[in-house]
């Protein structure tokens, strides 16, 4: 609480999450992945593969194969089901880099329920999973279709329900306490010069991010994909960490998108690592 | 008569457990201080005069447990009552000071609520859990709890551990308030359909939800937020009435920005000269705010051109806030009532903290508000949930939406880039700590000692407020620092379990500096314990 506010309005940059954790373990040696809900589109999954799994996979597939192939985040709708496996609704599949240890992903439905695998796409093919997450139903989004009898209701009337309830400030609510003061300060701070009174002294204060308008509502987020070609046999690095291409040499990733300056220098390096081509994107993230 | 509507106000009140007896000043134990002197006792206070002078009342509040660990520890007792004793030697100098100033009835009236604060500390010999706890047994206040160290319950993937959130916390109100809590505040407001299951074993009746944990509910709930629902487990359900949620705190027309109410920002640790204030700050003697602020919003200007404090005119415009506040609620329940067709009832819920520590005034709002419910209208009545679900006992039946009350309606406050990594580390020492509850059905002496710290570092780590400090991007430091540091005590704890060494000596360290729930029984987190 005694710190000095100002400095948390002036783009704190937001340092990786790897260089947090210091005195914690990297691993557990465990192999598992674990998937968390964060919205009704989006959610979480962090994993750990441990040795001995990398090792049997080697063994099973073969060491060419095991060099070659992708691994993949298998994301399964698995809607109403009794998942076995091989009964999902649909799926789809998510590249990873090879040291990516956690991922944010964004489903285009809502109200669906959702199991996750993680493992590796063979040069044939094949998938070839190493560990199963966690049942997860994202959060309900918008109203129910289904009313009950015994305390059925007319459409309209329902309506005029969700209304007086406040069913379109949902979303403008949160933070209550410290978005009013941070709002508070920087109205201060707008019409101020910097002072020897910047200091103040309180708990809970907000991030950015939110629109607000009377009577109306918006939400809004961003997020940012690079993508690319190279020769196919290539090594490719993004942010200093590498990256696996597809078999045609192309590659997309996807990234969350903070407010503040983000840079992604992208590099690549031809198999005999005589030639090196870079290209840097800075992309910059406003929220206003 | 039967009024038109039930109004019921929840505030939550909540503090991390902050407590450094390695330390003797520690910086962030003033946050329980500064809530101390400007909410919780001019609450209490408010609340004894209503008791005094006949005018009833219901309110309901989430006082949590690391919160009352802290209100009965007497270590933080003895520091808060010397913290008190010097502020109000500074009020008493501070008379003088300003005698030709126009500050001088600012700080008369300082002098005099600080005095107040020492009045009721002493009444309750420190343990002003006392006070609240009589205000409950005489059936105006309802005390409700919350998850043990207000854990994030929607993002902890392990029920054992989810369920420990939650017995933890109800064994440690029984110790406070002499009975099991009819209600909890799910910490964040953070709900997931299967938690009511866990609060239905633990003999818990009632939470509280936001709007559209409601509003989403399927079926579709026939009162919206307007009456409570059932879960399918049959605990009760209340909605957040986003129409009061707004007067108080909308930026452009919410009360607490008005101009004749006191500038938080604006304080004497920094205007006063250094010598003088100099003994009233931290050892460290740097500036910070240390609570007496003679200034008023005034309006969008700069610090220096604050004006003066004017206590008569903000207590007019609490008085007057409290009439109009009181004046739209006759006018929702009149209204609502006719559409309805059942009596409405509106659940205001704020963060305790926000009256008096942020909006200075908030308390005489609400001590107005409360006397102008009682002797000036028959409209509404107030109400506590546990009243309210005798009376109506009859409700639908629903599976309330996954939500939260924080930014954007969901969880994204509490898993994000900047504190994601938390999780797979506390999912583990969670998974860990249901090991060693079944491999050691019952322990005692050193190696029950030595459970029970483990429960006691996983629990703290757990706090939700250590993932919402790194959101905020403010005293990350400090929660990164809390988060690892029970991690890594747990897991040396685990280590030492397991390996049957375990170092007595370290034990009874950590048994000193974390002291939360003195009387936790590991036997929470074990499956096969009912």
């Amino acid at each position: 609480m005694s710190e000095n506010l100002s400095s948390k309005f002036k783009g704190d940059s937001i340092i990786s999450a790897a260089g947090r954790i210091t005195g914690l373990p990297r691993g557990y040696g465990d192999t598992k992945i674990v998937i968390m809900p964060r919205d009704p589109m989006w959610f979480y999954a962090y994993w750990e593969v441990s040795s001995v799994a990398h090792s049997e996979l080697r063994k099973k597939i073969g060491d060419d194969k095991y060099g070659s192939s992708c691994w993949v985040l298998r994301v399964y709708d698995i809607t109403d089901k009794e998942f076995d496996g091989s009964n999902a609704n649909k799926f789809f599949d998510i590249a990873l880099n090879q040291d990516s240890e956690s991922w944010y992903i964004n489903v285009t439905e809502t109200n669906r329920v959702w199991c996750v695998d993680i493992g590796v796409v063979t040069p044939d093919g094949r998938f070839i999973a190493v560990a199963r997450s966690n049942v997860l139903a994202l959060p309900r989004h918008g109203v129910s279709t289904i009313t009950d009898e015994q305390w059925a209701m007319l459409q309209q009337e329902f309506e005029k329900l969700l209304k007086l309830s406040g069913v379109d400030k949902i979303g403008r609510s949160s933070f209550d306490l410290t978005k009013l003061m941070r709002e508070r300060w920087e109205e201060i701070l707008s019409v101020s010069m910097p002072s020897s009174h910047m200091g103040a002294s309180s708990w809970k204060k907000a991030p950015g991010g939110e629109v607000k308008a009377k009577d109306f509502w918006l939400k809004a987020d961003t997020e940012l994909i690079v993508y690319g070609a190279t020769e196919p046999d290539a090594t490719l690095k993004v942010q200093g960490q590498k990256v696996t291409l597809r078999p045609d040499g192309s590659f997309a990733l996807r990234f969350y998108l903070p407010d503040g300056e983000q840079e992604y220098p992208i590099e690549a390096t031809s198999s005999d690592g005589t030639m090196h081509r870079h290209i840097t994107f800075v992309v910059r993230r406003d929220t206003k | 008569m039967e009024p038109k509507g039930y109004w019921c106000l929840q505030l939550h009140a909540h503090l991390p457990y902050v407590r450094h007896p390695e330390f003797p000043d520690f910086l962030e134990e003033d946050w329980l201080y500064e809530a101390i002197t400007e909410t919780y006792l001019p609450i209490l206070s408010m609340m004894e005069k209503f008791m005094d002078e006949g005018v009833d009342f219901r309110l309901t509040m989430s006082i949590t447990p690391p919160l009352a660990g802290m209100l009965s520890d007497s270590l933080l007792q003895s520091r808060y009552y010397n913290k008190l004793g010097k502020l109000i030697e500074l009020s008493e100098k501070e008379i003088w000071r300003t005698k030709n100033q126009p500050f001088y009835e600012t700080a008369q009236m300082y002098d005099r609520q600080l005095k107040e604060c020492r009045r009721l500390w002493e009444k309750y010999h420190g343990n002003i859990l006392n006070g609240f706890k009589n205000l409950q047994d005489s059936g105006k206040l309802e005390i409700i709890t919350c998850c043990a160290t207000h854990g994030f319950l929607p993002l902890e993937v392990n029920s054992p551990a989810a369920r420990a959130q939650v017995r933890i916390a109800a064994q440690d109100y029984e110790r406070h308030f002499g009975r099991r809590p009819r209600g909890i505040w799910l910490s964040e407001c953070a709900y997931t359909p299967g938690i009511d299951a866990i609060l239905k074993k633990e003999g818990i009746k009632f939470f509280f939800l936001e709007a559209h944990g409601i509003l989403y509910a399927t079926p579709r709930p026939r009162f919206g937020v307007f009456a409570p629902v059932y879960c399918p487990s049959g605990v009760a359900a209340f909605g957040r009435d986003m129409e009061t949620a707004h007067q108080v705190w909308s930026a452009d027309t919410g009360y607490p920005g008005d101009p004749d109410y006191r500038e938080f920002y604006r304080d004497l640790g920094y205007d006063l000269e250094y010598d003088y204030i100099k003994p009233y700050l931290h050892e460290d003697g740097v500036r910070r705010n240390i609570g007496l602020k003679y200034h008023r919003i005034t309006g969008k200007v700069s610090l220096s051109e604050k004006q003066p404090y004017n206590p008569q005119w903000a207590d007019n415009k609490a008085a007057m806030h409290a009439g109009n506040f009181l004046f739209n609620r006759e006018k929702q329940a009149q209204y609502l009532s006719e559409v309805l067709g059942r009596t409405p009832l509106v659940v205001s819920m704020y963060d305790a903290e926000l009256y008096g520590h942020w909006w200075f005034e908030g308390p005489n709002f609400l001590n107005y508000l409360f006397r102008k419910i009682h002797y000036d209208q028959n409209t509404i009545k107030t109400i506590t949930p546990s009243e309210y679900l005798e009376k109506f006992p009859k409700n639908q039946v629903v599976t309330p939406a996954a939500s939260s009350w924080g930014d954007k309606g969901y969880y994204e406050v509490w898993l994000n880039g900047s504190n994601d990594w938390i999780y797979r580390h506390l999912h583990k020492a969670s998974e860990r700590m249901v090991e060693l509850a079944r491999e050691n059905p019952s322990a005692d002496g050193l190696r029950r000692r030595a459970l029970n710290q483990a429960a006691r570092e996983l629990i703290l780590a757990q706090s939700s407020d250590w993932a919402f400090i790194m959101t905020t991007k403010t005293m990350v430091e400090y929660a990164e620092k809390r988060t690892r540091e029970h991690l890594s005590n747990f897991t040396a704890i685990f280590e030492q379990v397991k390996r049957s060494q375990i170092d007595e000596g370290y034990i009874g360290n950590l048994e000193y500096r974390n002291n939360i729930f003195p009387g936790i029984d590991y036997a929470a987190y074990n499956p096969e314990v009912k």
